[in-house]
């Protein structure tokens, strides 16, 4: 019980302790940090409008967290998710727009299958590179978000440059609104039920197959797992593939959902939330689903700061930083751990 | 091929300072990711303090004492709270990148470039090519040499090490590890402000958003690549620089025949090529990722 009670409180209270440094160090660098939590909490569940929003940018950050989740729990540092996120949605519209004239029975599954396969095989580089030579994923991975974002600027004002577009606009022209998993607001009965199929699918794949079991264990011990007989080569490459996939699945929802068009460094840090929800939910799917909840409210906030504070966008960044910098923090500060003994029902 | 030498020298000294902050912490067992935001605090800083006082100097002691901060705050998530360093590091970056708009924003106004009219020091003008190369390019190789002789013949920097391959040897002998981390994290702080200085007071003299573009992971992977010795860190770095230097040239001389973002993408592509190569030499710091799931 003991163990269940720090799970929750541990990760509330470093995003409590990082939401108020950085409301002090607004404070003092003389916004209002009041004001900020009210436009915050305004914009992200004041009104039906804003709930949309929330879970309209919570959608394809929890697509992606999932993928986060499978690879760091079998131990890789897979923190390419945005361009994973990028590569499955420039595959989706090399897949959209030749196609177009199909029925959307056929397109659907076909840019559905687009976006999996182009986030992972864009994961499939670092993992092949990590698995045969050694080489290390967190810097293959990170590079690799640079290049697909330069893929995707290379695109946009390329090759598949909306034509009626001017000189300086780089984005794809509108995909046929047939095509489309949801209007401009981004929340969808196709969008809800292609996440909610993730959950699921995730969930079953970590709790109730060998591959879950083998993939928790090759996170906490890859010696143990050569001896159950895997092979690590053939378990990272599942994860990262998996990862990937769900990474690229995002971006696929991006493009035919609230975006509606390929547009060149759209959605730049949800690689990075990604990361954060995953960790913030503690590894686990349930946890994930609740995180990629609150930081969607926080990044449909984000675009009501400047308008309704005066605030910079850019200080949610920061907020998501600082708890990032303390969220995976192992150690209580002393006296947390009396405090929390005392709360828990079951201490002796 | 002067042209060229300095080119690359430009390019790749805010790289290379960076390149050894990264070289410091990776010694004592730190994995710093956060380079690339101290490197945009420093360029920030650096910048905005120059425009303030008007001095160069009170600039860079600004930047120093900016990143010399954000580096205490990581050294307190890592050794004081027990923090994963490579998400902690991270998160430092995305503190740089998303603090440095939001300071821009609040000073200024907006987020476009801020301009000064200082810069860093030159070279005379009279000597050529070589007058492009800033007091700190100039300075680089003493650094590099100073550092090497620091980390490789001193006690200080055995102890350095001792505390990051064997923290219990270390400790044994009396070397706190969590002190010796903390000296490292800090001077790197001040390197990566000169960095950060470099690349904004160099020869640029703006300060935009993003304006690393990845050169704080690419300092990173040049520690690895380089095998923390200060030596190969900066042969790394510079090669790096060399790459992207060759591409600005290639795009030069053969406009249109390959695809720009191709050639802006050259630096990352051969940052991966030498971790390959540096993998397959089989130095490799395994991290282990259980720890996240510990609650």
């Amino acid at each position: 019980m003991k163990g269940s009670v720090q799970a929750i409180l541990k990760p509330l209270t470093y995003i409590a302790l990082a939401i108020s440094l950085t409301a002090i160090s607004f404070q003092l660098i003389g916004y209002s940090s009041p004001l900020l939590a009210k436009s915050i909490l305004e914009g992200a569940v004041g009104s039906p409008d804003a709930i949309t929003n929330s879970v309209r940018w919570a959608l394809p950050l929890l697509v992606t967290s999932l993928g986060v989740v499978v690879a760091f729990r079998s131990g890789f540092f897979n923190v390419g998710a945005q361009g994973q996120f990028y590569a499955g949605a420039i595959a989706v519209a090399f897949v959209v727009y030749p196609l177009e004239g199909l029925p959307p029975a056929i397109m659907t599954p076909a840019a559905v299958c687009a976006g999996i396969a182009g986030g992972a095989l864009w994961a499939l580089c670092p993992a092949i590179l990590r698995l045969t030579y050694g080489t290390d994923e967190v810097i293959t991975t990170l590079m690799g978000n640079f290049i697909a974002a330069l893929a995707l600027i290379e695109v946009t004002t390329g090759v598949l440059k909306d034509p009626a577009g001017t000189g300086q606009s780089s984005s794809t022209r509108p995909i046929d609104a047939v095509y489309r998993w949801s209007d401009a607001t981004g929340v969808s009965t196709t969008l809800i039920l292609v996440a909610t199929v993730c959950v699921v699918v995730v969930w079953i794949l970590l709790n109730r197959t060998s591959f879950g079991v083998l993939a928790g264990l090759a996170g906490r011990n890859p010696t143990m797992l050569v001896w159950q007989g895997a092979t690590e080569w053939r378990l990272g490459c599942a994860a990262f593939l998996v990862s990937g996939g769900m990474a690229g699945l995002a971006g696929a929802m991006e493009v035919l959902g609230p975006n509606g068009q390929l547009i060149s460094d759209f959605l730049p840090t949800d690689g990075f939330t990604a990361i954060l929800i995953a960790l913030v939910g503690g590894l686990s799917v349930p946890g994930s689903l609740i995180a990629s909840l609150f930081f969607g409210g926080l990044a449909a906030a984000t675009l009501y700061l400047p308008i309704m504070a005066g605030l910079p966008s850019s200080a949610v960044d920061v907020i998501n930083a600082v708890i990032a910098i303390l969220i995976t923090a192992r150690a209580w500060p002393k006296g947390f751990e009396r405090l929390l003994m005392f709360m828990s029902p079951a201490h002796d | 091929m002067t042209d060229f030498l300095i080119a690359v020298l430009v390019a790749g000294t805010p790289l290379v300072y960076v390149a050894m902050a990264g070289m410091l912490a990776q010694r004592t067992g730190v994995w710093n990711l956060g380079l690339e935001g101290l490197m945009v605090i420093g360029a920030c800083a650096s910048v905005v303090g120059t425009k303030m006082t008007d001095s160069v100097a009170l600039g860079v002691l600004l930047a120093a004492a900016m990143c010399v901060v954000a580096s205490i705050f990581l050294w307190v998530a890592v050794e004081v709270l027990k923090a994963n360093p490579i998400i902690a590091g991270l998160g430092l970056t995305g503190l740089g990148l998303g603090g440095t708009r939001l300071a821009v924003q609040t000073l200024y106004g907006s987020e476009a470039a801020v301009q000064v009219e200082r810069g860093l020091p030159h070279l005379d003008p009279a000597l050529g090519p070589f007058s492009a190369l800033s007091i700190f390019a100039i300075f680089m190789p003493i650094l590099v040499a100073a550092l090497w002789v620091a980390t490789r013949r001193t006690r200080f920097g055995l102890r350095l090490a001792a505390v990051g391959e064997h923290p219990f040897a270390a400790r044994s002998v009396g070397a706190s590890p969590a002190r010796y981390r903390l000296v490292a994290l800090v001077l790197g702080g001040i390197l990566c402000a000169l960095g950060g200085a470099e690349l904004a007071l160099g020869s640029l003299r703006f300060f935009s958003a993003n304006m690393t573009a990845g050169r704080g992971y690419m300092a990173f992977s040049a520690v690895i690549f380089g095998a923390a010795n200060p030596i190969g860190v900066a042969a790394a770095a510079l090669f790096f620089s060399a790459v992207e230097v060759t591409g600005v040239k290639a795009q030069l001389t053969l406009a249109g025949a390959i695809p720009q973002n191709l050639i802006l993408a050259l630096p990352y592509i051969a940052t991966v090529f030498g971790l390959w190569l540096s993998g397959r030499t089989g130095r490799r710091t395994r991290v282990s990722l259980a720890e996240l799931r510990d609650y």
